[in-house]
């Protein structure tokens, strides 16, 4: 008698029951909770020193986007380095190991189908994981702290692209070898690599700069300031996508290995080009309730009729802290609200510590439409100024409300209780109440 | 999926089945017809490249070359697997699941005989075992479960890898003839077996592989007349004699 469940859902059940049996995963969700609680504790605690100095006009210094969610929300990206990728291997390389892949791969579905019930299941694991993250939501709430769900909803959805992307990458990485531990050790060697691309970056620039953008930690640092941006969201989705083929390539196992070499380099080549596309899209929400990832609107508007082509060149090297601090308040924004602007970095050296003395060292060069200016200024207010200042446009209206912030000088009452104490005994009383009915 | 007891009967054939690993030839050649409801045994020494064969036929392990055919007609990978279950040597497969959720898995997964169900767990002796993890069962516990798991699925040909691995003489005994019961009610079961007396005690026919090569098919009668005819003289009731003779 045929089953009335397709074979979809039956491997969505056991991919479930077999994460659910997962020592791996129940580790996770038990170190998860202590690991949020002591971000959020030590986030409230500098949060109400910051209010209690600043006052009630402390401003978007008071952001609890930045103050709490950052860091609060910030420990699900040490987990998804640190355990979400063994949790994933434990999955794919336990049918491997015990002969289940085998069996399995005897009726004929679609690889993607395979692959997208095991990255759905570890992903709904993960998903199950903010639960923790919730609890500190509860709490801040019950402090009498502001919560901007918006806000919130970004953070998170950074944290579970980045997770789907651990899971993919983790995945396809355990089908392409024999065994667990090898496939941990290359997972691990990976984001390693990530972290060497992030510190080139910060020490050369240039390539290094654009290739550390696309990386995990790039990525989740402009959702963790709720900026949802179309180019970044887009690239997260079509890597994970690749590594899911390459997933599905690689559990192929009856398929020649020099053949599934080539399946690999023609879905590596495909995701590239699209990623390429992708990355010249525009287009993005800044979701933060203070807009801390644009221009105000007036400027904005003031900036989108600008028809000359906008060159701007940095004479400061890679390292140089005045550097940083301008790609952040300024030209990060201007990248996003004039996305034909042209910026170039120059430098002798990647820490900038001899070329002080240097002629022009510090200089920004604006350009627009041939007509060119100087300034050494780097905020916000400068470089708008400079720019709409060259165009001739007139002042933007600056008449927007001031932001006031959220000051909040309160104490983490409760959390240590609820993410040291109750967290791990309620994974635990689970764990034990689901490992009895398991079988 | 095709339904053994709807199928009507048709000559399964293997030709020219080639794996190579660099310069060593796994199977060379391999070929050898299979009939309908009859217990084939793959018979060979250790390494002779058993279990290769059945990965290769089965479609987790590529070939270089060969082909399947059914009453002439060759048949492409996914026809394969409509026709072929194949069940491996020294699997555990989800070692933390009960057996009766992996009979359920199975049954369901694969559009299997939930019909069998009950029936295949008694042949089997696994009624008492059905509660128990996988994981925990011990390695003659877990064949028999495998042997079920196989049972249950509806291709009509079933490739099982050495099935009495790991099984006391009665529990062979008592697998030898569930299979046996299959075979009957039209399922055809082609058994990787070393153990010549399990061979020569549930199969029809036999193949005997060697260093990749098959080097006789048939019945007891006419693999003894292949060793008179290479000059020893064995006794056509005896298996073993003709193995050694023929190996």
């Amino acid at each position: 008698m045929p089953s009335r469940r397709s074979a979809f859902w039956w491997l969505v059940e056991k991919e479930w029951r077999e994460l659910v049996a997962s020592r791996a995963w129940w580790l996770l969700l038990a170190l998860v909770g202590p690991l949020v609680g002591l971000s959020f504790i030590s986030a409230v605690r500098t949060y109400a020193e910051i209010s209690a100095g600043a006052g009630a006009g402390c401003g978007v210094v008071c952001d609890p986007l930045i103050g709490i969610w950052g860091p609060t929300f910030g420990t699900y990206e040490l987990a998804a380095v640190f355990f979400l990728p063994f949790v994933a291997i434990r999955v794919a390389s336990g049918d491997r190991q015990s002969g289940a892949l085998k069996l399995e791969l005897q009726r004929p579905m679609s690889m993607a189908a395979r692959v997208g019930a095991k990255t759905l299941v570890i992903l709904a694991g993960w998903v199950a994981t903010y639960a923790a993250g919730v609890v500190a939501i509860v709490l801040w709430r019950s402090y009498g702290g502001s919560v901007a769900l918006p806000e919130i909803l970004v953070v998170l959805l950074g944290h579970t692209l980045n997770a789907a992307l651990t899971i993919a990458f983790a995945l396809a990485i355990a089908s392409m070898t024999e065994h667990p531990s090898t496939a941990a050790i290359i997972t691990l060697a990976m984001t390693i690599g990530t972290w060497i691309v992030d510190f080139e970056a910060a020490v050369h620039g240039g390539w290094w700069e654009r290739l550390a953008s696309y990386t995990p930690a790039a990525m989740v640092a402009g959702f963790q300031h709720a900026l949802l941006q179309v180019n970044v969201t887009s690239i997260g989705i079509v890597l994970t996508l690749m590594a899911m083929a390459m997933a599905g390539v690689w559990l192929h196992l009856g398929t020649p290995v020099r053949r599934r070499i080539a399946q690999s380099c023609g879905v590596v080549v495909a995701a590239l080009g699209v990623a390429l596309a992708a990355a010249q899209m525009p287009g993005y929400w800044d979701a933060s309730e203070t807009r801390r990832n644009s221009f105000p609107e007036p400027a904005e508007e003031a900036l989108a009729k600008l028809t000359a082509p906008l060159t701007i060149e940095v004479h400061l090297a890679a390292e140089d802290a005045r550097r940083l601090e301008l790609e952040r308040v300024a030209l990060a924004k201007l990248r996003r609200a004039l996305p034909r602007v042209k910026i170039v970095y120059t430098s002798r050296t990647s820490t900038g510590l001899y070329e002080q003395q240097d002629p022009g060292y510090g200089e920004i060069w604006y350009d627009l439409g041939g007509t060119r200016v100087m300034s050494r200024v780097i905020t916000e207010e400068g470089v708008l100024e400079t720019i709409l200042g060259l165009a001739g446009s007139p002042e933007p209206d600056e008449s927007e409300a001031p932001v006031l912030g959220h000051p909040l000088v309160a104490q983490p009452a409760g959390a240590a209780a609820a993410f040291y104490g109750i967290w791990p005994a309620v994974v635990a009383g689970v764990y034990w109440l689901v490992s009895r009915r398991h079988v | 999926m095709v339904n053994a007891d709807a199928s009507p009967p048709r000559v399964f054939r293997v030709s020219g089945l080639t794996k190579t690993y660099g310069s060593f030839a796994a199977l060379s050649d391999v070929a050898f017809s299979v009939r309908p409801g009859e217990v084939l045994g793959v018979i060979g020494p250790n390494g002779a490249g058993k279990t290769t064969l059945f990965e290769c036929l089965a479609g987790v392990l590529p070939c270089d070359r060969g082909t399947v055919t059914i009453d002439g007609r060759a048949l492409t990978r996914r026809e394969i697997a409509a026709e072929i279950f194949y069940v491996p040597d020294g699997i555990a497969p989800w070692p933390a699941q009960s057996v009766r959720w992996a009979l359920d898995y199975v049954t369901g997964f694969f559009d299997g005989r939930a019909d069998r169900r009950a029936e295949i767990e008694r042949q089997l002796g696994l009624t008492d075992l059905v509660a128990m993890p996988i994981g925990a069962l011990s390695k003659g516990q877990r064949k028999r479960v495998a042997v079920a798991l196989g049972l249950l699925t509806p291709q009509p040909v079933l490739l099982a890898d050495e099935p009495f691995d790991g099984l006391d003489l009665r529990q062979s005994r008592e697998a030898a003839a569930a299979l046996r019961a299959h075979a009957a009610a039209g399922r055809t079961l082609v058994l990787s077996i070393h153990q010549i007396a399990d061979a020569a005690r549930v199969c029809d026919r036999f193949v005997l592989l060697s260093n990749g090569r098959v080097l006789g098919e048939g019945g007891l009668a006419e693999l003894s007349a292949l060793a008179a005819a290479r000059g020893v003289a064995t006794s056509p009731q005896d298996l073993e004699e003709v193995f050694l003779a023929l190996t």
